[in-house]
């Protein structure tokens, strides 16, 4: 890749990234969510990945880390679904906004978003989604440029 | 004046996280020393101006969860974005 292209990607990557950030924070309120965010994040990455390569890439995302999110994305998703079936009896009940006034004002209090609209658990949901979508889509860029340098190594060997 | 903290944590925790992240290669030609992340949060703060709040979220004249991913991702590298260890570039 030329220099141009090596010296100007990481600072976009990085503002990228923080627009995949505010995707994922305005899903209660604007188009978007936590699936878009995610992608723009993991967007940010794959353009790295593809300019600097996987061992010279300014972020190294290790199979603990990829694991790790994933886990905390997917266990974030259902255990604020289950606080729902707990306290009002309906799995991934709204509890911060409480619309059938069937949750205590406390438990409310917990899960209230500190927002002008008060949007409850959707802005939670939407960034353990966001985490998730993250690590998903680059774990798959990943995986295909590990084997493409694999299968690069191989023919090489051969030759 | 009101502050909403909700944006401002989640994208502080969300760029925090992504900072960890950024660990150059030792062996690598490339460094991206301090002025890279003076410029990126300059450029940040522009950014957030020109995309202004979301909607009711009326407490600055910017996109404040923009700018905490921006601050985040900063202290992320500062905190734990270390080079990476040799045995991380062999695998």
């Amino acid at each position: 890749m030329s220099t141009i292209l090596k010296i100007f990607v990481f600072p976009a990557a990085l503002v990228i990234m923080c627009l995949g950030v505010l995707t994922i924070l305005g899903g209660h309120i604007t188009p978007g969510g936590g699936f878009q965010g995610g992608a723009m994040i993991a967007a940010g990455f794959i353009f790295c990945l593809v300019v600097y390569g996987l061992k010279e890439s300014p972020f190294h995302l290790s199979h603990d880390f990829l694991a790790a999110i994933e886990s905390i994305g997917a266990l974030g998703f259902v255990l604020l679904g289950l606080a729902g079936l707990i306290f009002s009896g309906f799995y991934l009940y709204n509890l911060g906004v409480n619309l059938y006034g069937i949750v205590p004002a406390f438990i409310q209090n917990i899960f209230d978003y500190p927002d002008p609209i008060h949007a409850g658990i959707i802005p939670y949901l939407n960034f353990v989604v966001g985490l998730k979508v993250m690590v998903g889509l680059s774990a798959v860029v990943i995986a295909f440029l590990g084997f493409k340098e694999f299968e690069d190594g191989e023919e090489e060997a051969q030759e | 004046m009101i502050i909403y903290a909700g944006p401002l944590i989640l994208g502080f925790l969300l760029g925090f996280l992504l900072g960890t992240r950024i660990k150059e290669n030792p062996l690598s030609k490339l460094k991206f020393d301090a002025s890279v992340y003076a410029i990126f949060l300059i450029v940040a703060v522009i950014v957030a101006y020109f995309i202004q709040p979301f909607p009711y979220y009326a407490d600055a004249p910017l996109a404040s969860g923009f700018v905490a991913c921006a601050v985040g991702i900063i202290f992320g590298k500062l905190i734990f974005g270390r080079q990476r260890a040799p045995q991380e570039i062999e695998e």
